[in-house]
């Protein structure tokens, strides 16, 4: 007894939360076979609804509770009316992306309405405690496990004796025979996005009160939770859902009681990856009852892409040569060396997710080791830039290509998520083996790049140099495309199972992709560590792997060109106009939305 | 054939992206009788079931069930107006049990009382269906789902059941059995439209039949007549033309 029971019922207070947040993802991926990366943002938007309610109305607790649950639904409707429907004969990675999206818009809004500062949200509950043998449980706890058991018996009883949950759970099995029985499934999906965001957005009021704090932060890890909870049960399996919220919970609270907070996420993402690799069909299910999941990893049928003649080509280099010259300011300078630095990593994601077709979520990760391996040979062993970069760039090939080598034999969602986990794994260590990395200090004072004697300490020499390694990298990538190499790459992509019936080993093939990828993403990372002169755990984020995805999927998947365009356009363009520095998020999101919908061949055009 | 009939295709031209599959693909189904739509691998019949339900959209041609112009309503819309359909594999909800699976028939059905008695009804009718109630569909035999499939269509008290390949995969028992359930549903008022490779057999309960070559109506009439007819034998009932 003891601690060790108040771990186990903080455990399963947070389980229930965990809980809430999974059944929701587990309904939606159930009839919309989608996983639903804006439902983290729901949950922040039912905390500051909750928050609005008490500030403004001093609503009583029941009555907050179902405004939250009627607003998250309404907006949960709203996405799925607006955001996914349209996307509905598309292949199924299009809405996720969308749903990507439509977090970036939801949380950016949030933000701007309440401004990010932590807001308190009490609990209104009396301050009562039940006396437990020695130990208490207080009200609040009592409430998230009541309000969990109770919505967990309403969603089962409609599910299993209702005519529209029988409809939900035929449009899960089989949306045509569904539809053939008369079932609305456009209509479905909105009846499960309602519930399933009135749950999430609960869990956000609850979690407030919990903590007594709520922030626009909120969101991601929320979404991060659910999945992993939701992938212990198994992917649309919703009672498993339950299970694997309280196991997460529990599993978190009694991690942290042994190792300390920090390493709170490093458990919930190491679970992730496990079970993605040993169990990708969750703990419960007894065999292999889901249908493999067909190609995913297209999202676009190739188009044309546009072809520059080399002559134009070799004219844009010059210009872009020559531009320093002709404007030599130097935060224009530093804003675009700051883009072709993003191209460098779009051009790593643009290989893997649309050469390749492995869509990676966690692309950041990999400056993050470039950044870090450069950072430290030049700081504790006095390598030159010279050579610090090019060594960053191989272990990052190297330790990148190791990482997801569990994700490679993973299709579709699956990929997404392990390579989301890995990121986020990437960041967590370095916060946490404080012995090698500095922990959450950080790295400072890291060196400015110098070719021998020559510092780079000007934008416009640093400018050259990004430039060069650009237009070479770039080359090469294209020369790649072209070559035996790229073909075996495509035909992965367009059918792995053809692929592999013609004698093409696509592991092997994938992790030459990650590995060429992860040289020229590790060596950006470099370059952009020794410009910043500090980095630390958070500077190259899940944030940044997602707008790299926006910035690849924009100039056209696959598109080298179009990757360097689409860095200009998304981390110049907001940029220059400072004014909407705070509406950055917003527009990324919108951006990405548009795209998916009306140019999903992006501005270049797939190749 | 002088009144309208009950479901009427009418120069249908469908197409799969830019692959046309149907060319001038006119059917009729006249109240209260059974008609078969034979042909090969490929040669559209699904199509041609799939434009019926609402699944497809023909480019051009008209549906019409009682009078009524249907092309191109979604498929629910469709169900209301008294089609069911049987779909191609059978298509049952493997993880719902017997009886959610038959009231996913009813589903659009407000009279709940009649939809009880029409339950108790179809499981005297289908006893073997009694016993399985609770029990997951997924777990059925071939030939039960195959049951559970032409009663879940039933449940809607349908006009025309569309039932596509429905022997395919059962054994030479169940198919017997199946022919005769479609008999006794036709005999009940129900009119049935049914896809089928298995030309003989499907052509020994129908009225008329229609055979589809890669897309295009080669040959129609009554189902004694194709029986008989020479080009029938040497291509769908492997016998070599007298």
């Amino acid at each position: 007894m003891g601690p060790w029971f108040d771990y186990t019922v903080n455990g399963l207070v947070v389980g229930n939360i965990y809980a809430l947040l999974a059944v929701g993802l587990a309904l939606i991926f159930g009839v919309a076979n989608l996983i639903n990366f804006a439902h983290g943002s729901v949950f922040t938007v039912g905390a500051y609804l909750g928050w609005t309610a008490l500030h403004y109305l001093h609503t009583p607790l029941p009555v907050t509770i179902l405004l939250v649950a009627a607003g998250s639904a309404v907006v949960g409707v709203a996405i799925e009316r607006f955001a996914l429907r349209p996307l509905n004969h598309r292949s199924r990675i299009a809405p996720l992306l969308a749903t990507i999206g439509v977090s970036l818009v939801l949380d950016q809004a949030v933000q701007l309405i309440f401004s990010p500062d932590p807001r308190a949200l009490p609990s209104q509950l009396p301050d009562w405690r039940l006396p437990i043998g020695g130990v208490t449980i207080g009200a609040l706890d009592l409430l998230i496990a009541g309000v969990g058991l109770t919505s967990a018996a309403l969603l089962f009883g409609f599910l299993r004796f209702s005519k529209l949950g029988w409809a939900v759970r035929a449009t899960a099995q089989d949306p045509d025979a569904a539809s053939q029985m008369g079932v609305d499934t456009n209509r479905i999906n909105a009846v499960v996005f309602a519930i399933a965001s009135a749950l999430g957005g609960v869990g956000g009021l609850l979690v407030g009160m919990f903590y007594n704090s709520i922030d626009t932060t909120m969101s991601f890890d929320a979404t991060l939770k659910g999945m992993v909870a939701m992938l212990l049960g198994g992917l649309g399996n919703v009672p498993g859902a339950i299970a694997g919220g309280l196991i997460l919970g529990l599993a978190e609270s009694y991690g942290i009681a042994l190792f300390g907070t920090s390493y709170r996420n490093l458990f919930a993402f190491a679970l992730l990856i496990l079970i993605l690799m040993v169990a990708p069909n969750g703990l419960f299910s007894r065999r292999r009852e889901l249908p493999p999941e067909p190609m995913t990893g297209t999202f676009v049928a190739p188009s044309r892409p546009l072809r520059l003649p080399r002559p134009a080509l070799a004219a844009i280099v010059v210009v872009a040569a020559l531009f320093p010259l002709v404007w030599n300011q130097p935060y224009v300078l530093q804003t675009l060396t700051n883009a072709l630095l993003m191209a460098l990593l779009a051009f790593s994601l643009t290989l893997v997710s649309g050469t390749v077709g492995q869509i990676s979520l966690g692309h950041a990760g990999l400056l993050a080791i470039g950044g870090y391996a450069s950072g430290l040979l030049a700081l504790d062993h006095g390598w030159p830039f010279v050579a610090s970069v090019p060594a960053a760039g191989l272990s990052t090939a190297i330790l990148g290509t190791l990482m997801v080598l569990p994700a490679l034999r993973m299709t579709g969602h699956y990929v997404a998520i392990a390579t989301l986990g890995v990121g986020e794994i990437v960041s967590l260590v370095i916060l946490n083996w404080t012995g090698l990395t500095r922990g959450p200090m950080g790295l400072s004072g890291i060196p400015i790049p110098a070719i021998g004697p020559i510092e780079l300490d000007t934008p416009r020499a640093l400018y050259w140099v990004v430039l060069v390694l650009v237009v070479l990298l770039g080359l090469l990538q294209v020369r790649l495309l072209s070559s035996h190499l790229g073909r075996t790459w495509r035909a992965i992509r367009e059918d792995e199972v053809a692929a592999r019936a013609y004698g093409v080993e696509p592991l092997r093939y994938k992790a030459m992709a990650f590995a060429f990828g992860g040289f020229g993403a590790g060596i950006a990372g470099a370059i952009a560590a020794h410009l910043y002169s500090y980095i630390n755990h958070e500077t190259f984020n899940t944030q940044l792997s997602i707008l790299a995805i926006t910035v690849v999927i924009l100039g056209g998947l696959g598109n080298v060109l179009g990757a360097v365009l689409g860095a200009v356009l998304l981390v110049a363009l907001p940029e220059i106009f400072r004014a909407a520095a705070e509406y950055r998020m917003l527009i990324y999101g919108i951006a990405l939305l548009l795209l998916i919908r009306y140019r999903p061949q992006g501005l270049l055009g797939t190749i | 054939m002088s009144a309208s009939p009950l479901l009427d295709l009418v120069g249908i031209n469908s197409y799969y992206g830019p692959v046309q599959v149907h060319f001038d693909v006119s059917i009729s189904v006249p109240e209260g009788k059974i008609v078969c739509l034979l042909g090969g691998n490929a040669s559209g019949k699904s199509t041609a079931m799939k434009a019926i339900l609402g699944l497809l959209t023909p480019r051009s041609g008209r549906v019409t069930f009682m009078g009524e112009d249907i092309t191109g309503l979604p498929p629910p819309q469709i169900v209301r107006r008294g089609i069911a359909s049987v779909p191609e594999a059978r298509r049952l909800f493997p993880a719902m049990t017997v009886r959610e699976n038959l009231m996913m028939g009813a589903y659009l059905r407000r009279d709940t009382e009649s939809v009880a008695k029409d339950l108790t009804e179809l499981l005297d009718r289908f006893p073997r269906l009694g016993e399985r109630l609770t029990q997951r569909a997924g777990t059925l035999s071939g030939g039960e789902q195959q049951m559970v499939a032409m009663a879940r269509a039933l449940m809607s008290r349908p006009r025309l059941i569309c039932m596509d390949e429905p022997t395919m995969g059962l054994s030479p028992l169940f198919v017997d059995r199946v022919l005769e359930l479609i008999g006794d549903i036709n005999r009940s008022g129900v009119s049935v439209f049914m896809v089928e490779q298995n030309a003989s057999q499907a052509l020994s309960i129908a009225d008329s039949g229609y055979v589809l070559q890669t897309g295009r109506i080669v040959l129609s009439g009554a189902a004694s007549a194709l029986l008989s007819d020479p080009q029938i034998r040497h291509a769908y009932l492997g016998k070599t033309a007298a």
